[in-house]
C-alpha cells in the first residue's frame, strides 16, 4: 500500500516537471543558440529518449541515491537538498513542542469550565488567529516586533546553523517557529477542547470521580487519551502541511529550508532540484501520515477493532 | 429503631435542577436510614428519581445548576454541602458506586487491571506489585476466570457480564463499607443478571458491607433486599421491610408495580396490567398526590392535598396515601 | 494556517442524524459579517462607478503619505491611492476564489456524488485516481505550474487553482454522500422503486448541500489565502493590477517608511476571512443536528 502510493508519487513528480513548458536546453544555453547545439545538448542530457525511458533511468538513479546533478548550480541535487532537511526538522520540532505545550493544558482548563472567562477569551482569540494567514502574521510581526525590537529578520540567510552557534541558531529560528507554532496551536486547541468536553461527559469519568481520583489525574490519565484521536489526526495532517507549505515562512524570513530552496529553484528554473524536492516532500508527507496512523492505533485501540 | 449503628442517614433530601424550562425537583423530601450489613432496595420506574437520589446521596450530582438541600450523613460525614476535596476523601474508600452500563463505566482505552488498582496506587499509596496482586485477588473474588491474564485486557475485549464484574471489582478495591448499586443488571442478559446479583449477595456477606440496590425490576428486590423503598415522581410513596411491602402494601402504586411484573406463579397467558396514563412531568407536577392522575382509587382529596408518609401496622412500614388499600394478610408475590 | 482539518470532522458531524436540539440563533454578529461581506462584494462589482481615485494613477508628489481626507488610507510608494487599490483589489480575491471553486465544485462535486452512489468500478478507478492527486502536495504543484506557465493572467490562476481543488472537493462530497447513501431512508426510497436521478436529487442532494456550503466557505477562505501566498512569490496577478496579496507583498520592502501599505490591505483581507469563517461556523451550528445526550 505504502509502496504503491510512493510509486505513484514518483511518477507524478516526474511527469509534473515534464509537463511544464520551459525548455531545459534553452534555459542552459540561452535563447538564440543554434539548433545543432541544442540537439547535441539534448543527446547529452538524455532528453532525446522517449519519456518512459527517461523515467526509468531517473528512477534507477534515485534508487542508487542519485537525484541527478543540477544544470544550474552543477552540484548534485541531493547535496543541495540534504543541507535543507535538518533545518526543516528543527523548525518542525520546535514549533510543535511549543504548540502542544500550550494547547494541551489550555484545552484542559477550558474543558473543565466551558464558557468560563478563559474559555471565551481563548475561543475568540483562536478564531481570530485562524483568520490570519501566515504571511500576514509575519509581515505584521516583523512590522511591530522586529523593527521595534531589533530582532534579526532580514538579510541573506540570517539563519545560523546549529553546529556553529546554538544560541544564534535558536535566535534565528525564534520568529519562524513562533509563527508556525501559533498556527498549529490554534488548530490543536480547538480540536482538543471540543473532544475533551465530549469525553468529560462520559460515564467512566463519573466512575473515576467516584473513586475519589483528583481532577488533575482524571484530566491527564482518563480524559486525555480517549480525546486524542482527532488531535493526532490533525497533527499528522498539519505537520505534513508544514513540510509542504512552510515555505512562506521560510521564504519571508530567509531560512534555507526545503521550502526556501524550492522557491529559489523555481526562480532559477532549476527543474531537477524542483523535481527532487517535490519528491522528497511528497514522500515525507506520506511517511508522516503513516507514522501518525500508527501512533493513533497505539493510543486508542478501539480504532483498530472497529 | 435497631441498635446497630447506622451507615447512612438521609433526612429530607431534595435535589432541584435549574433547567431552562424552570426548576425541576428530581428528588423531593426523601428520608431513610440504612443499617449496617443491610441491603436496602429502591424501586421505581424511569424518571422516579432513584438514580438522581443515588448520585445525590453519594455527592456525585453535577456541580452547576443543581441545588441540594437536606442532610446525608454517611458514617457521620455530612455529604450535602461538602466540597469536592472533602467528598473525595470518602469516595472509593468508604462508599462506592456501581453504575448501570458497564461499557460506558469503564475507560475504554485503559486496561482493566489498572482501572481496578488505580485507587490502591493513587489513594492508598500501594506500590505497583502489591496493587497488582490485590487487583488479581479482586478479579478472582468477582469470578473472573484466569484473573492474572485478564489483568491486561481492555474492556472492549470482554463480554457484558464480565465487564460488570470488573466494575464491581473496581468499586470494591478500596474496601468501602457502603455500596450503591444503580441498576447493576439492567443492561445485561437475563441469565447473567442472576449471576451478578448472586455475586453481589456473596460479596456483601463476605465483606460485611451495606448495600443500596436501585432497580426498576421488582423481581430483583424480592429476595435480595431486607428493606424496600418505592419511589414515584421523586418522592417515597412506600417504605418498609421487603416482605411486608410485598405482602401488605397499602399504596396503590405499589400494587400497580407488582401487578405489572410477570410472576412464575401466575397461570399462563395472564395479562399484565399496564399502568394507565403517562409518567409524571416533573416540571409541572399536579397539586396533591403525584400518582393521582393515574390512580384507580384516587379521591378528591388525593388530587388536592399531597399525602405525607404515615405508619402502617407493621413496625418500620410507612406509606403515603389518602385512600390506601385495605390491610390483609395476602400471600407474598 | 490551513482549515482543511475541518473537512473530515465536518462531514462526520453533519451527516450524523438524530433528534434536533434547539436551533441556535444566528445572532447579531452573524448579520454584521454578512453585511460586511456584501459590502466587499458590491464594492468589487461596482468599483468602476464608485467615486474612487484611479488605482493605477501614480502621483509622485505624495508617495508614502499617511491617511488623509484625500487619500483615505494613504498612498503607496508610487503615489497610488491605497483605498481605491484595496477596493479594486477585492476583485482579484473574489474572482479567484469564486472562479476556482466553480471549477472545483462544478467538476468535483457531481463526480463525487456519482461515484459515491454508484460505487463499482467507476468509483474505484476514479477514487484511486483522485487520491493519487490528493497525496501530492497541491500547493507545490500549483506553484510549480504557475511559475513555469507564463505569461500569467488571472484566468490561468483560476484554472490552476480550480483544477488543483477538484480532488479535495471530490473527496469531501464523496465521503458525505456515502454517509448518507447508506442511511435507511435512502435504501427505503430505492426499494420503493425511485430512479437513481430522483434519489440523488431528492434524498442525497439536500443532505449533502449543507456540508457543501460549509466547505465552500472554507474553500473561499483558503483560496484567498492562497492568492496572498502566491503574490508573495510573485505568482499572482501582474502589477500594476492591484490585489490584496500584491499590496502586502509590496509593503515588505518599505515597511519602515510606510506601514500603511502593510496594515490596510492586511486588515481588509483578515476581516474578509474572519467574516467568512464566522458565517461558516454559525451556519454549521445552526443547521447541525447534534447527538442528543441522555
Amino acid at each position: 500500500m505504502l509502496m504503491g502510493i510512493i510509486i505513484v508519487i514518483t511518477v507524478g513528480a516526474f511527469y509534473l516537471i515534464h509537463l511544464l513548458p520551459g525548455d531545459p536546453a534553452v534555459i542552459i544555453l540561452g535563447t538564440g543558440d543554434s539548433p545543432a547545439n541544442k540537439a547535441k545538448l539534448y543527446a547529452q542530457l538524455g532528453l532525446n529518449k522517449p519519456i518512459y525511458e527517461q523515467y526509468f533511468v531517473w528512477m534507477k538513479n534515485i534508487l542508487h541515491g542519485n537525484l541527478g546533478t543540477s544544470f544550474i548550480s552543477e552540484t548534485p541535487v541531493w547535496t543541495t537538498i540534504k543541507g535543507a532537511i535538518p533545518i526543516d526538522l528543527e523548525l518542525m520540532v520546535i514549533s510543535q513542542i511549543l504548540a502542544f505545550a500550550a494547547a494541551i493544558p489550555l484545552a484542559m482548563r477550558s474543558a473543565k469550565k466551558p464558557d468560563g472567562p478563559l474559555d471565551r477569551v481563548l475561543s475568540a482569540g483562536s478564531f481570530t488567529l485562524l483568520s490570519i494567514p501566515a504571511f500576514i502574521a509575519i509581515v505584521l510581526l516583523v512590522l511591530f516586533v522586529a523593527i521595534d525590537l531589533g530582532v534579526p529578520h532580514t538579510g541573506p540567510s540570517s539563519y545560523v546553523s546549529l553546529g556553529s552557534d546554538w544560541i544564534g541558531n535558536l535566535e534565528s529560528l525564534a520568529l519562524p517557529s513562533f509563527v508556525l507554532a501559533l498556527g498549529s496551536f490554534v488548530v490543536y486547541y480547538r480540536v482538543l477542547r471540543s473532544d475533551l468536553i465530549a469525553t468529560l461527559q462520559e460515564e467512566f469519568i463519573t466512575m473515576a470521580r467516584s473513586k475519589g481520583i483528583s481532577q488533575r489525574r482524571i484530566m491527564w490519565r482518563h480524559a486525555l487519551r480517549p480525546s486524542s484521536v482527532a488531535l493526532l489526526g490533525t497533527a499528522g495532517v498539519n505537520i505534513g502541511g508544514l513540510l509542504a507549505g512552510g515555505f512562506i515562512v521560510q521564504y519571508l524570513l530567509d531560512i534555507p529550508g526545503l521550502g526556501y530552496t524550492l522557491i529559489s529553484a523555481i526562480g532559477y528554473s532549476d527543474y531537477l532540484v524542483v523535481q527532487g524536492i517535490v519528491l522528497v516532500v511528497a514522500v515525507g508527507v506520506i511517511l508522516i501520515n503513516f507514522t501518525f496512523d500508527f501512533i493513533i492505533n497505539i493510543v486508542d485501540p478501539r480504532i483498530s477493532r472497529e | 429503631m435497631s441498635l446497630t449503628p447506622q451507615v447512612l442517614t438521609v433526612k429530607n433530601l431534595s435535589t432541584i435542577f435549574d433547567t431552562p424550562a424552570g426548576p425541576l425537583a428530581a428528588v423531593g423530601g426523601v428520608s431513610f436510614d440504612l443499617n449496617q450489613n443491610e441491603t436496602l432496595g429502591i424501586v421505581g420506574e424511569s424518571g422516579s428519581g432513584k438514580t438522581v437520589l443515588s448520585r445525590t446521596v453519594m455527592g456525585l450530582q453535577p456541580r452547576t445548576n443543581v441545588a441540594v438541600s437536606g442532610s446525608v450523613l454517611l458514617n457521620g460525614f455530612e455529604v450535602v454541602g461538602a466540597s469536592d476535596v472533602e467528598k473525595r476523601k470518602i469516595w472509593g474508600l468508604q462508599v462506592a458506586m456501581i453504575f448501570q452500563d458497564p461499557m460506558t463505566t469503564l475507560n475504554p482505552v485503559m486496561r482493566i487491571g489498572r482501572q481496578i488498582d488505580e485507587i490502591l496506587r493513587v489513594r492508598l499509596g500501594m506500590d505497583r506489585q502489591t496493587a497488582k496482586a490485590r487487583a488479581i485477588e479482586l478479579l478472582e473474588l468477582v469470578g473472573m476466570p484466569s484473573p492474572a491474564e485478564r489483568y491486561h485486557v481492555f474492556p472492549g475485549q470482554l463480554s457484558g457480564g464480565m465487564r460488570q464484574r470488573v466494575v464491581i471489582a473496581t468499586a470494591l478495591a478500596g474496601s468501602p463499607q457502603l455500596l450503591l448499586a444503580d441498576e447493576p443488571t439492567t443492561g445485561l442478559d437475563v441469565t447473567i443478571q442472576a449471576q451478578i446479583l448472586n455475586l453481589l449477595d456473596e460479596i456483601k456477606e463476605r465483606l460485611k458491607m451495606s448495600v443500596v440496590l436501585i432497580t426498576h425490576d421488582l423481581g430483583v428486590v424480592a429476595t435480595r433486599t431486607s428493606r424496600l423503598i418505592v419511589m414515584y415522581a421523586g418522592r417515597i410513596v412506600e417504605m418498609g421491610s421487603t416482605r411486608e411491602v410485598f405482602a401488605n402494601h397499602r399504596m396503590p402504586y405499589t400494587r400497580a408495580l407488582l401487578d405489572g411484573s410477570p410472576k412464575v406463579s401466575n397461570p399462563s397467558h395472564t395479562r399484565l396490567l399496564a399502568i394507565p396514563g403517562r409518567p409524571p412531568n416533573l416540571l409541572n407536577l399536579p397539586p396533591g398526590c403525584s400518582f393521582a392522575p393515574r390512580c384507580a382509587y384516587a379521591t378528591d382529596r388525593c388530587h388536592h392535598e399531597r399525602p405525607e408518609l404515615q405508619p402502617a401496622s407493621a413496625p418500620g412500614h410507612t406509606f403515603a396515601c389518602w385512600n390506601p388499600l385495605p390491610t390483609s394478610r395476602r400471600a407474598s408475590a | 494556517m490551513s482549515n482543511s482539518y475541518f473537512v473530515d470532522e465536518l462531514v462526520e458531524e453533519s451527516t450524523t442524524q438524530t433528534t434536533p436540539e434547539r436551533k441556535k440563533r444566528l445572532g447579531v454578529l452573524f448579520w454584521i459579517c454578512v453585511v460586511w461581506l456584501a459590502l466587499n462584494v458590491l464594492g468589487a462589482i461596482f468599483a468602476n462607478v464608485l467615486p474612487l481615485q484611479d488605482p493605477l494613477y501614480q502621483n509622485y508628489s505624495i508617495i508614502n503619505a499617511g491617511p488623509s481626507l484625500h487619500h483615505l488610507f494613504g498612498t503607496d510608494d508610487l503615489g497610488r491611492d491605497i483605498f481605491s487599490r484595496i477596493v479594486f483589489g477585492s476583485r482579484v480575491s473574489i474572482e479567484v476564489s469564486l472562479g476556482s471553486l466553480l471549477i472545483g465544485f462544478g467538476i468535483g462535486a457531481p463526480l463525487g456524488m456519482l461515484a459515491a452512489y454508484r460505487r463499482g468500478k467507476f468509483d474505484s478507478l476514479l477514487t484511486t485516481f483522485m487520491y493519487m492527486f490528493l497525496a501530492f502536495p497541491a500547493i507545490i504543484a500549483t506553484i510549480a505550474v504557475l511559475s513555469f506557465w507564463t505569461p500569467r493572467s488571472l484566468l490561468k490562476i483560476i484554472i490552476v487553482v480550480g483544477v488543483a481543488s477538484i480532488p479535495l472537493v471530490y473527496r469531501v462530497i464523496r465521503t458525505a454522500t456515502m454517509n448518507i447513501a447508506t442511511k435507511d431512508y435512502v435504501i427505503a426510497a430505492k426499494v420503493q422503486g425511485a430512479t437513481d436521478w430522483r434519489i440523488m436529487g431528492r434524498e442525497l442532494l439536500p443532505n449533502v448541500a449543507p456540508i457543501g456550503v460549509s466547505f465552500l466557505l472554507i474553500g473561499i477562505a483558503s483560496v484567498i489565502t492562497l492568492e496572498g501566498s502566491l503574490a508573495f512569490l510573485g505568482l499572482s496577478v501582474n502589477p500594476p493590477t492591484p490585489s490584496w496579496g500584491n499590496m502586502i507583498n509590496e509593503s515588505r520592502t518599505i515597511l519602515q517608511q510606510n506601514p500603511w501599505l502593510a496594515i490596510f490591505p492586511s486588515l481588509a483581507l483578515c476581516l474578509f476571512l474572519l467574516c467568512l469563517n464566522f458565517i461558516g461556523d454559525r451556519l454549521r451550528s445552526h443547521f447541525e443536528v447534534t447527538e442528543g445526550k441522555l
